[in-house]
């Protein structure tokens, strides 16, 4: 009622003397958190977004040069397959990479036989790092030796394809490379489905929902955040993509699998750092303009009981 | 209430001070360039980490970072070397290696620079880095006051690279090279007898091949390959002084014809000359294809004659030996190498005064004769302001591929650069091996390989 009397201003209750009193306990132990966050991310992302408006070599006092980096981001001839490339990323891993590891957290929900072992061996490609990854894919498409090759070539002999340096199948290659690493999507989803109250399947069994309409109209829905998050979680691993492509196909041939991370350390590696910055920012923004949408999309924000 | 209080504050003071500790700690430990958890896929060689500068008692103790030590093809003669250096003023200084991988080395050196934590002694870096960002900016000491008082290390110096080492104003950054080493080529004498290579040109050597294969590297930087790139221009006219100028200024076109000619005789090596598993081969798979049989002949430093020798015996197969190894320097007489270049080490000018004492200490250690005859009998070249002593000269024919090389060295010997080493930084590292498996391919003609390069440089060199 009192909500209402103050019109649209939404009702805040006063905080009680503990609570005011505990507030400065509160604030002294996120402090360390707060001052660690200022001096290794803010700070740096500031330091990001200003040197970006400048010529740099990493070493000497910046030059103002205003939106030269920019101008010369979009001349740079890898930049619009580095941007191609990522919108073709996120929409097969949004579609692919989720749908597959959201799957997995489905079968893997109606509990059958060896699932706890499936599941931990699901976990096994996690544990091993993105570069070793990309070596041991290195070994697997390649083209005399590889075991992908090698059974196909049990069908058609002459075939040779070598896939990490050869258009169109070098894009396809390094995206396999993390496709069906789904795991983290997995856990989340698995974690969400676990989490809904029993009486909600059985009521809804009661009123003679089938599977499919249980998966659809119940278990689904009640599972939008952690899918949300793994889409965010997803599309930001695929802006940041940087030693899958950089130990297989260095971005090539041509510029088919080129990145935006890729051309950022191009620009470290010949003292832009003015330049590379200017990506780092591109980066950022795309990463929140992804966060922001997701959120929206997936109503991120609302409960779901 | 009252002791919960005082618990909570001591809590939180603790989480300040541990938060406070952990960046000091980040900061020192980079200073020490000895911290293994700081550096992804570091790890200290010489055993115990210790800070860079720390004095255990009398002792002063540094930690380098170095990508010549572990598995390095390097850590056979320059881990030793520190020993015996560390064995000469045992008690005095003691030099600890971090190692870092040779892939990584230069990207690491940049960081530390960044963080101002270089250590006082630095093997090399990346040519850029030193001429536009660490000898202008103070960066690093100037050792010609010392050369001056010490004329025995001085005399051993070449010329040449004293001279490219010489800044306008006198001061010597680099310590300039005493040796020089060219690069050449290995073969295999069971597989393949070609008769002097590096009187053959370009043509005969790739009729005198045969059905034999060469093993490429074209992964990573395609290291393999651009020494056989180098060669390949050097015997276009013109193209050795194109690659001779390019030490003093990068070269960014390379829509010439050394190039786009050399470029399609690299085509033709790999399209037909190349051992199976080239393509998308980093330099051990290349190694490994010459030391297997599965190719009669690589490209390589001198470097590589420790490959051969008895002791690395588990590295071969397939009846590969490597007492069959042979050397030559490249078709048309040519040795990659240069004189004109910086040398391997240069001293922090931030570093305290002892520190810098121990760094001149190494430096004059490593220039004295034993060092040097030492350094050539286990990775090969030449120092041509050093006379031999007799006891070298007798030793250097029992390692039969150093021998090679230095009978191949001769006055009409033409020596030229790496192309890697002309190229802007991002092209050499990572442009010209990415385009190699185009070019074997075919999708790339040798024009359109030279437009990529160019187009590249072009990019690399944007304001």
């Amino acid at each position: 009622m009192k909500a209402a009397a103050k019109g649209s201003k939404p009702y805040r209750a006063k905080a009680s003397k503990l609570e005011r009193k505990n507030y400065k306990w509160i604030y002294l132990f996120l402090l360390p958190t707060v001052i660690i966050f200022l001096m290794f991310y803010f700070v740096p992302i500031i330091q990001v977004f200003l040197t970006s408006f400048t010529q740099w070599d990493g070493f000497t006092t910046p030059k103002f040069n205003g939106l030269t980096n920019y101008i010369n981001m979009f001349k740079t001839s890898g930049f619009i397959y580095a941007l191609r490339n990522l919108l073709y990323w996120c929409i097969v891993g949004m579609f692919l990479h989720v749908g597959f590891g959201v799957l997995t957290a489905f079968v893997l929900f109606q509990k059958p036989r060896g699932w706890k072992l499936t599941r931990a061996v699901f976990m096994i490609p996690n544990v091993i790092s993105a570069a070793a990854w990309a070596m041991i894919y290195r070994f697997f498409f390649n083209d005399e030796m590889g075991i992908l090759n090698s059974i196909i070539r049990l069908i058609n002999p002459n075939f040779h394809v070598r896939w990490f340096y050869q258009s169109p199948w070098a894009f396809w290659a390094v995206t396999i490379t993390w496709l069906f690493y789904a795991v983290i999507v997995t856990l989340l989803v698995l974690g969400d489905l676990m989490n809904i109250p029993a009486e909600l399947n059985e009521a809804a069994k009661i009123d003679g929902a089938t599977g499919w309409q249980l998966i659809r109209h119940i278990q689904l829905p009640l599972c939008r955040g952690s899918i949300g998050t793994s889409v965010i979680a997803t599309l930001t691993a695929r802006i940041s993509m940087y030693e899958q492509i950089s130990l297989t196909t260095q971005g090539g041939p041509g510029d088919d699998t080129m990145s935006l991370s890729i051309l950022l350390v191009k620009g470290v590696t010949d003292y832009r750092y003015g330049y590379a910055n200017a990506v780092g920012v591109l980066m950022f923004v795309i990463g929140l303009i992804i966060l922001g949408v997701v959120n929206k999309a997936f109503r991120m924000n609302d409960s779901d009981y | 209430m009252k002791a919960k209080r005082i618990l909570a504050s001591l809590l939180a003071s603790l989480m300040v001070v541990a938060a406070a500790g952990c960046s000091n700690n980040t900061a020192s430990t980079s200073s020490a360039a000895g911290d293994a958890a700081s550096t992804a896929g570091t790890e200290s060689a010489a055993g115990e980490e210790s800070a860079a500068g720390e004095t255990s008692g009398e002792e002063l103790v540094v930690t380098i970072p170095s990508y010549k030590t572990g598995e390095n093809v390097g850590a056979v003669f320059f881990v030793p070397q520190v020993e015996r250096f560390n064995e000469k003023y045992d008690g005095q200084y003691q030099i600890n290696l971090e190692t870092v991988p040779e892939n990584d080395f230069k990207d690491r050196l940049k960081q530390l620079g960044q963080q101002n934590q270089l250590p006082v002694l630095v093997q090399g870096g990346d040519v850029e880095w030193l001429k536009n960002i660490v000898f202008p900016n103070g960066m690093a000491y100037d050792l010609a006051p010392w050369l001056e008082e010490h004329p025995e290390i001085k005399d051993v110096l070449i010329p040449d690279g004293v001279d490219y080492c010489t800044t306008e104003d006198g001061a010597i950054y680099s310590m300039p090279l005493a040796t020089v080493r060219a690069s050449g080529m290995f073969y295999n004498s069971a597989m393949w007898e070609p008769g002097d290579i590096s009187q053959m040109s370009v043509d005969e050597f790739i009729t005198a091949l045969g059905d034999q294969k060469i093993a490429f590297s074209t992964a990573e930087n395609g290291w393999v390959a651009s020494l056989f790139y180098t060669a390949l221009i050097a015997n276009e006219e013109g193209g050795a002084d194109l690659l001779n100028a390019g030490l003093d200024e990068k070269i960014t076109d390379f829509n010439q014809e050394p190039f786009i000619n050399a470029a399609a005789t690299l085509q033709n090596l790999l399209q037909n000359y190349a051992s199976a598993n080239s393509i998308g081969a980093a330099y051990p798979d290349a190694a490994n294809a010459f030391m297997s049989s599965q190719a009669a002949v690589i490209a390589n430093g001198p470097w590589m004659s420790t490959d051969f020798s008895e002791a690395n015996a588990e590295n071969w197969s397939n009846g590969f030996d490597g007492a069959n190894v042979r050397a030559s320097l490249f078709f048309g007489d040519i040795g990659i190498a240069s004189t004109r270049s910086y040398g391997e080490w240069w001293v922090n000018a931030n570093a305290s005064e002892e520190e810098i004492q121990l760094a001149l200490a190494f430096l004059e250690f490593i220039n004295t004769p034993e060092e040097i005859e030492a350094y050539l009998l286990a990775e090969g070249g030449d120092a041509p302001m050093l006379d031999y002593s007799e006891d070298f000269t007798s030793q250097l024919g029992e390692t039969q591929v150093l021998a090679d090389l230095s009978a191949d060295t001769t006055e009409e010997t033409v020596f030229v650069p790496n192309v890697l080493d002309v190229m802007m930084s991002s092209v050499s590292s990572t442009e010209f091996g990415k385009l190699l498996p185009s070019l074997a391919d075919g999708t790339y003609t040798p024009e359109t390989f030279c437009q990529w390069l160019t187009d590249k440089s072009a990019e690399a060199a944007m304001a």
